[in-house]
């Protein structure tokens, strides 16, 4: 399966994170799923949060105990964690394709990486490293 | 007056039955209970709800000893939750209404959990200072009556049960985080290092995502790994963590007593069932001549008493639902008042 690199950001702050995610509006699109992988407290909500933003949604917060937040405006915007699931039933279960198969929806997935069989495999993984001083180095791969 | 409540908005399956004041059955679904009915289950299935359901219903109806019949009025969560298993327990609910041509009413989970304090012999008294702590929600809310809740603030990131668990996790001690946290606490010096506290420009607001990153970022610096941690050394950061994560909701309760005529405080969610959250609470407001109202731990966690009891409220209110009330997986934002003059 292909996996092409098609941008990265360094950012030094959280300013420049938001202002990152903001602009990934014109790739992550209606129908699209995205994948984010990056260790606890890297800032996985906090992209989904400034990219949300862009549609002037201010609800977004940690889908990690609720499993799966849906937020509403012009743009339906899914959050779904992977986190707390202990194995894929449990994904099959809460009805994980309903949400995965909408044209009309963008999809955000923390911690894909944990079940990444069951995400289309036409998708995007945004991967964000922290490093010293809070800096942050995201890339975001095409994948399929 | 007898209501049933029935609560399944997430990973617990609960059935209540409130006569009046007086609790009669509040069972709550148990890994034992999930091995007497059907086997193992995935925790978060909707199905496993639906196996719950009615042996719960039969269990609390034997143990109150109270027919079917009887019950005057039917309370079920709409949401916030998991779409899924809300729509087991409010379906449930309004078949059972239905076919038994009992009144509906469907409940927020997160009312439910805000006049939970009514569930105590000592009961809050209004306006209250209601702090919301769980795995899902952390909010600040002053509860003026039975109808009108204005918001203070709530988490701009993770909720501060999360912190815990993730704390535990970041720590190596397993699951869930809450009372792992508190119990390797007891052994640990709160302050063997200072996490910092979010100042925010709400100060009734609260950020938890900080904390935690922190905590990843000591370990990393010190030990590199949890796992070369000795036992000392975990049980320090779990105090000092626990101590930061604390702080923020006393500092709520000293600015909101201060700014607002407040009689009572009640902490309730999961999070209120931490021991060194209600000491410190206590004794605040033991300095303060505050009435403190935390729930017993049976009504912390999800529970379908609180449910039956606010149901039972909006009822005595005059509020009567149809049986065409939707599950909502989201509060509606306008759920709570906003503050005058909070932007």
């Amino acid at each position: 399966m292909k996996r092409d690199l098609i941008y990265t950001c360094k950012s030094a702050n959280p300013e420049e994170t938001s202002d990152f995610a903001r602009k990934m509006k014109s790739i992550f699109v209606p129908g699209v799923v995205v994948s984010l992988i990056g260790n606890l407290g890297s800032g996985k909500t906090f992209f989904v949060k400034e990219f949300a933003s862009a549609f002037g949604i201010k609800d977004v917060d940690s889908p990690t105990f609720t499993i799966v937040n849906e937020y509403v405006s012009n743009q339906k915007i899914i959050h779904i964690d992977f986190y707390r699931i202990n194995k894929i039933s449990e994904l099959y279960e809460i009805g994980i394709f309903d949400y995965l198969n909408n044209p009309e929806t963008i999809v955000f997935v923390e911690w894909g990486n944990l079940y990444p069989d069951i995400l289309p495999e036409k998708r995007f993984e945004l991967e964000i490293e922290s490093s010293e001083n809070n800096h942050r180095k995201i890339c975001v791969y095409e994948l399929g | 007056m007898i209501t049933l409540g029935i609560e399944t908005s997430c990973d617990e399956t609960s059935i209540a039955i409130l006569q009046d004041g007086v609790l009669k059955a509040n069972i709550i679904s148990s890994q034992e209970f999930h091995k007497d009915y059907g086997g193992v289950v995935p925790e978060l299935s909707s199905r496993a709800h639906l196996q719950l359901v009615l042996p719960l219903l039969r269990k609390a109806l034997s143990q109150s000893e109270i027919e079917l019949k009887e019950i005057d009025l039917i309370a079920a969560t709409a949401g916030p939750g998991l779409i899924g298993p809300l729509l087991v327990g409010l379906s449930f609910g309004k078949s059972l209404a239905y076919s038994l041509k009992k009144d509906f009413i469907a409940v927020n989970h997160i009312e439910g959990h805000i006049y939970s304090g009514f569930l105590m012999n000592e009961k809050p008294n209004f306006p209250y200072l209601c702090l919301v702590v769980s795995g899902g929600h952390t909010l600040a809310l002053l509860v003026e009556s039975e109808s009108e809740i204005i918001k203070l603030g709530g988490t701009i990131d993770d909720a501060i049960g999360e912190a815990f668990d993730k704390v535990a996790k970041l720590l190596g001690l397993g699951y869930p985080g809450g009372p792992l946290i508190q119990k390797f606490s007891e052994e640990g010096d709160p302050k063997f290092t200072a996490f910092p506290i979010a100042q925010l420009d709400n100060r009734y607001d609260f950020s938890f995502s900080g904390i935690k990153t922190s905590v990843l970022r000591f370990i990393e610096n010190n030990y590199k790994s949890s796992e070369i941690m000795n036992l000392a050394e975990k049980e320090n950061v779990a105090a000092a963590f626990q101590k930061a994560a604390i702080e923020p909701l006393l500092r709520t309760i000293r600015n909101a007593t201060e700014e607002f005529d407040v009689k009572s405080v009640c902490i309730v969610g999961g999070v209120a069932a931490n021991k060194k959250l209600r000491e410190e609470v206590e004794m605040l407001g033991e300095q303060r001549s505050l009435k403190v109202v935390i729930p017993k731990m049976e009504f912390c966690g999800d529970n379908a008493a609180m449910i039956a009891l606010r149901g039972q409220m909006l009822y005595k209110n005059g509020v009567r639902h149809d049986l065409n009330e939707n599950a909502f997986p989201r509060n509606p934002i306008n759920l709570f008042r906003q503050r005058p003059g909070l932007v």
